[in-house]
C-alpha cells in the first residue's frame, strides 16, 4: 500500500529502511542532529521533527509549528518541490544532482533552510551524506501525494 | 641538538643500580599507590561506544580544566600523579583554556573519527571515466581543484604549526587538531586526484589567494588564526563546496564535494565555538579581535576575487562558456558571494562578535556588484 | 600579524575593479586555461585499491620525479601547477628530498587512510562490564596504560612541528605525517580510556621517559627526528605492544594492542625506509645520524630505568606480586628488553648502518644482558 506524503507513516517507513541499512549508515558515521521537515500546501504547512542519534532516526514528531530553538535547522518547501524530489529519487534510485538536498536548498529558492543558530545550520553539512542517504531510502517505498 | 639529557645514563651508577635492583626482584613500587582518583568509566550509550564525554569525570575530565594551566608543562596525562620525579618543560606557549577550547570540541573529535572516508575507494572515480566532462568545462574544473589544493595545503599547516605549542592538558582539543590534519590531507588528496583524473592537467596557482592564505595562516595568536582559518576560510570553502555541488558536472564531483562539506562543516563549527568560548572568557579580546579583522578581512575578497577561483566558478555554475551560460554563472556566483559573506557575519555574531557587518569594509564592496 | 599580504585587497582599486568588471560583463581573463602544465590521464592500476597516489606518479606530477633539491617551488602551489610570479614564500626549512623521503611513502599513507579505526567503537568496551582485575594486575595495567598515553602524543607533536617546515612539493610525506598525527591521537585516546576503565584510574607519570620525549622534540633536522622517533622510540614501543598483546589480561586489551601495533608498524616501516633513503641519497648524513643515535640511545638507558614502567611490566608478565610471579615476570621482561635492543640493531643493519653495533654503548649492554640471560637459561 502506498504511503501518503507528507505523513508520519512516511517517515516511520524511512526509519525502518534506515534501521535495515544499518551497515551503510554506521560506515558513514554518527549522525547527531534534530531537524524539521516542513511541507507547505496552499498556505498550510505539515511539520515533522526528526531526531537522529548515533546511526538511526530515533524519533518522529508531527508538530503544528516548528520551534527553531528546538531544532538544528528546518528544511521548508512547497509540497510540489518535495514531490519532485521524491519522484526523482524513485526513478533513479537516488536523487540526481538537480534534486539532492544541497542543490534544492542552496539559494533557498526551492527548499529553504531556516535556523536560529548558525552552528545548528552547519550540522546540515556535517551530516550531509547521511541525510542525503536517508532521503534516498524513499526509492524503496511506494509513495502517494495528495 | 637543542636538548641533551641531564646525564649520560649509560655511565650513571645510580640509574644502572636502580635497573639492577628491579631486575633482581627488588621492586620499589613508588607508583603502586599513586595519588590519583579511582574511577571505572563506562559507555553511557553502548551503541555510541566509550566517548571522551563519558570520561569527563572528576580530575580526569575536561570540564574541570582550569582557565590557566600553571602546574603542567610536560606531556603528563591529565589527572595522573606527577609527584614521582622532576619533569621536563616542553615549552608550551598556549596554556590558557579559552585560547583554544570550544564546548563542542570533544563531540567534533568523536564525529570526525566516526565519519571518516577514503578518497581512493569512497569516490566513484569510474563515473568520471565513463562520462568525461567536455574539455573547456573540464579545464575549469581542473583550475578550481588546483585552487582548492592551495587552500588545503594552508589548512593542513595551521593545526600542524600550533599543536606542539599547546598544553597537553587540552588533549581532546589537540586530538581534534590531529583529526583536522587528516581531514586537510585527505581533501588535498581528493582534489589532486580529481584535478588530474579529468585529463586537463593541473592549472595555475593563485598569487592573490596565496598571499591572503599566508596572511591568515601566519596570524600571531592561535585565537586569531583560528578565526581566519577555521571560521573564515573553512566557512568560505564550505560555501564553495555547496555551490559547486549544486552545479556539479558529474556524480564524481558531487560525491567528493559531499565529503568535503562534512569535513569543513566540522572545522567551521569548531572555529565558531572556539571564538565564542574565547570571547565569553576573555571579553576584553572583543576589541582586539575586531581590530585584527579590520586588518585581515581583506583576505576574504582577495580569495573570492582571485580569477583562479572566480572564473572557473562562474563557468561551472553556468555550465559552460556560452554567453547565456556565463550570464547564468555570474548570477549564481553573485548570490553565492553574498550568501558566503552573510553566513560569515552570522557566525561571528553568534560567537559574540556582534556588529561586525556594520564595521567591516566588505559589505561596501559587495554593494557594488552588478550583473548585467 | 606575522605576515602581511602584498596588497590590501579591499583597497586595491585595480583588483576590485577587475573583479566587479568580470561580474558585471562576464569578460574573463581565462589565461589560466593556457597554463603550461602537463596533461595526463591517471587511472587506477588496481580497481580494488581505487585511485591511489601511486597511480598519480606520472610525469611532472609524480613523486618519482621530484628532484633531490627543490628549487622551483617555495609557495603553496600544488606540485605540477603553474607557478606565477608573486606567490608568497611558504618558508620551508626542508627542500631536500632525501631529508624527508622514504621508499613507499605514498603506500604508507594510503594504507593509513584505509586502516583508520575508532577507539570509541572498535574496542568492545562492553566486555569490561563486571570485569574486576586483581589489584596487582589492575594497577600494573593502569600504570602501563598511563605511560603509553603519556608518550603517544609526542609522536603527534613532534612530526607535526616538522610538517609545515617541509617543502609543499613533498605532498606524500606531509600526508603520511598527518596520518601519523591522527594515529597517535587515537593511541593516546585508547590508552587513556583503558586506564580510566580499570577501576584504578591513571597512575604515575614517567619523568625519565619524558626526558626522552624532550630530546625528540628538539632534533636539529627531520632525519634526526625521524631516526629518534620512528626508528628508536617507535621501534621500542612496537616491541612493547607485541609483548603487551601477549600479556593482555582481557580480550579487550588484546584487541587494543593488535590495533595499535598495526599503526605502529607502519610508522616504524616509514622510519626504516626513510633511514635507508637518507643513507643512500644523502651519505654525508651518516656521521650526523650516528651522533644523534648516541644521544637517542643514551635516552634508551633512561627508559630502561623508568621503574614505574619496568615494574608494572614485570607484574603483568608474572601475573602478580608473589615472589615466584615476580621471578617469572622478570624472565619475560628480560626477554622483552633484549628483544627490543636486538630488533633496534637489526633495523639499523637492514637500513644500511651495520657499523652501529661497533660504536654503541647500548649494544655493549645488549651483549652483556644477553650473556647474563643465557647464563640463567633465558632464551631470546
Amino acid at each position: 500500500m502506498a504511503l501518503s506524503f507528507p505523513s508520519t507513516d512516511y517517515f516511520e517507513a524511512l526509519k525502518g529502511q534506515m534501521k535495515a541499512a544499518q551497515e551503510k549508515f554506521s560506515r558513514l558515521g554518527f549522525i547527531d542532529t534534530t531537524f524539521a521537515v516542513s511541507v507547505g500546501n496552499n498556505g498550510k504547512a505539515h511539520n515533522y521533527v526528526l531526531e537522529f542519534e548515533v546511526y538511526e532516526l530515533k524519533n518522529i514528531d508531527e508538530v503544528p509549528t516548528v520551534d527553531l530553538k528546538k531544532v538544528d535547522f528546518s528544511i521548508e518547501g512547497d509540497e510540489r518541490v518535495w514531490r519532485e524530489m521524491i519522484e526523482n529519487i524513485k526513478r533513479n534510485g537516488q536523487a540526481d544532482t538537480a534534486h539532492d538536498i544541497n542543490t534544492l536548498t542552496h539559494f533557498g529558492e526551492q527548499l529553504k533552510i531556516v535556523y536560529d543558530d548558525p552552528d545548528g545550520h552547519d550540522k546540515l553539512y556535517r551530516f550531509m551524506e547521511s541525510i542525503q542517504e536517508f532521503f534516498d531510502l524513499s526509492s524503496q517505498l511506494e509513495v502517494s501525494f495528495t | 641538538m637543542a636538548f641533551y639529557a641531564d646525564k649520560d645514563y649509560s655511565e650513571d651508577q645510580e640509574v644502572l643500580g636502580m635497573m639492577n635492583e628491579v631486575m633482581a626482584g627488588n621492586l620499589g613500587l613508588r607508583w603502586y599507590n599513586a595519588n590519583t582518583e579511582k574511577i571505572k568509566g563506562k559507555p553511557s550509550n553502548p551503541e555510541r561506544g566509550l566517548t571522551y564525554q563519558d570520561l569527563d569525570i572528576g580530575t580526569y575530565g575536561y570540564t574541570d580544566i582550569p582557565e590557566y594551566v600553571r602546574t603542567s608543562q610536560s606531556m603528563v596525562a591529565r589527572g595522573s600523579d606527577k609527584s614521582i620525579g622532576k619533569l621536563p618543560d616542553m615549552g608550551y606557549v598556549v596554556n590558557r583554556k579559552s585560547d583554544v577550547w570550544s564546548d563542542n570540541v570533544t563531540e567534533l573529535y568523536e564525529e570526525s573519527k566516526a565519519r571518516r572516508w577514503a578518497p581512493a575507494t569512497d569516490i566513484p572515480w569510474g563515473a568520471l571515466g565513463e562520462k568525461p566532462v567536455a574539455e573547456p568545462l573540464e579545464a575549469a574544473c581542473a583550475q578550481l581543484y588546483t585552487f582548492l589544493q592551495e587552500c588545503q595545503l594552508v589548512s593542513l599547516d595551521f593545526p600542524s604549526r600550533w599543536v606542539a605549542l599547546i598544553n597537553q592538558d587540552f588533549i581532546e582539543q589537540k586530538s581534534f587538531m590531529c583529526a583536522q590534519m587528516l581531514d586537510a590531507s585527505r581533501l588535498l588528496e581528493v582534489f589532486r586526484k580529481r584535478a588530474l583524473y579529468g585529463g586537463a592537467g593541473m592549472k595555475r596557482a593563485s598569487v592573490s589567494a596565496e598571499q591572503c592564505l599566508k596572511e591568515w595562516l601566519w596570524a600571531e595568536t592561535y585565537p586569531q588564526g583560528s578565526v581566519s582559518i577555521n571560521l573564515a576560510l573553512a566557512g568560505l570553502l564550505l560555501n564553495i563546496y555547496r555551490q559547486v555541488a549544486a552545479f556539479a558536472p558529474t556524480t564524481t564531483d558531487r560525491a567528493l564535494l559531499g565529503y568535503a562539506m562534512q569535513d569543513s562543516g566540522r572545522w567551521v563549527s569548531y572555529g565558531t565555538g572556539c571564538l565564542r568560548y574565547h570571547l565569553e572568557h576573555q571579553p576584553g579580546q572583543r576589541v582586539s579581535m575586531h581590530e585584527y579583522l579590520d586588518e585581515s578581512e581583506h583576505a576574504m575578497l582577495g580569495i573570492i576575487g582571485s580569477p583562479e577561483l572566480l572564473e572557473p566558478l562562474i563557468i561551472i555554475s553556468g555550465g559552460g562558456f556560452e554567453k547565456d551560460q556565463i550570464k547564468a554563472g555570474r548570477d549564481s556566483v553573485s548570490r553565492f558571494i553574498k550568501l558566503a559573506v552573510q553566513e560569515y557575519f552570522e557566525r561571528l555574531d553568534y560567537a559574540g562578535l556582534e556588529g561586525r557587518a556594520h564595521r567591516s569594509r566588505i559589505p561596501h564592496v559587495l554593494e557594488r556588484i552588478q550583473v548585467a | 600579524m606575522a605576515y602581511l599580504a602584498t596588497h590590501d585587497y579591499l583597497e586595491d582599486k585595480s583588483f576590485v575593479d577587475k573583479w566587479l568588471y568580470t561580474m558585471r560583463t562576464g569578460e574573463m581573463d581565462l589565461s589560466w586555461m593556457n597554463a603550461k602544465t602537463e596533461k595526463i590521464k591517471p587511472r587506477p592500476q588496481n580497481a580494488r585499491r581505487g585511485l591511489t597516489y601511486r597511480d598519480l606518479d606520472v610525469g611532472s606530477y609524480g613523486f618519482t620525479e621530484v628532484p633531490e633539491k627543490v628549487r622551483d617551488n617555495r609557495s603553496y602551489a600544488p606540485r605540477g601547477a603553474e607557478i606565477p610570479a608573486g606567490v608568497p614564500d611558504a618558508q620551508p626549512w626542508v627542500s631536500r628530498k632525501s631529508e624527508s623521503w622514504a621508499f613507499n611513502t605514498e603506500s604508507y599513507y594510503e594504507e593509513a587512510v584505509s586502516r583508520q579505526w575508532n577507539a570509541t567503537t572498535d574496542i568492545p568496551w562492553e566486555h569490561l562490564e563486571g570485569v574486576e582485575l586483581p589489584e596487582a594486575t589492575g594497577k600494573a595495567l593502569s600504570q602501563l596504560m598511563t605511560f603509553l598515553t603519556e608518550v603517544e602524543m609526542i609522536a603527534t607533536d613532534t612530526p607535526a612541528m616538522w610538517l609545515p617546515r617541509l617543502s609543499p612539493d613533498f605532498i606524500e610525506v606531509r600526508a603520511f605525517i598527518a596520518s601519523q598525527a591522527m594515529d597517535e591521537a587515537r593511541h593516546a585516546e585508547v590508552f587513556r580510556k583503558r586506564a580510566l576503565t580499570t577501576g584504578y584510574g591513571l597512575m604515575a607519570a614517567s619523568p625519565m621517559n619524558e626526558m626522552a620525549l624532550k630530546h625528540l622534540r628538539d632534533a636539529d633536522s627531520f632525519s634526526e627526528m625521524s631516526v629518534a622517533l620512528h626508528l628508536v622510540a617507535e621501534g621500542n614501543v612496537l616491541t612493547m605492544f607485541r609483548f603487551s598483546e601477549y600479556l593482555s589480561p582481557t580480550d579487550v586489551d588484546k584487541r587494543i594492542f593488535r590495533l595499535v601495533m598495526q599503526d605502529e608498524a607502519r610508522h616504524v616501516g616509514y622510519g626504516m625506509q626513510h633511514f635507508k633513503y637518507v643513507l643512500e641519497n644523502f651519505p654525508e648524513k651518516r656521521e650526523v645520524l650516528h651522533a644523534h643515535l648516541d644521544e637517542a640511545e643514551n635516552i634508551s638507558f633512561a627508559g630502561a630505568a623508568a621503574t614505574e614502567v619496568t615494574e608494572s611490566f614485570i607484574i603483568l608478565a608474572g601475573g602478580g606480586m608473589k615472589k615466584e610471579q615476580i621471578d617469572a615476570g622478570i624472565k619475560v621482561t628480560t626477554q622483552f628488553n633484549l628483544k627490543q635492543m636486538s630488533e633496534h640493531f637489526e633495523r639499523l643493519e637492514k637500513c644500511g648502518m651495520p657499523e652501529r653495533k661497533d660504536r654503541s654503548k647500548l649494544y655493549q649492554m645488549f651483549l652483556m644482558g644477553k650473556a647474563a640471560a643465557e647464563a640463567q637459561g633465558i632464551k631470546i
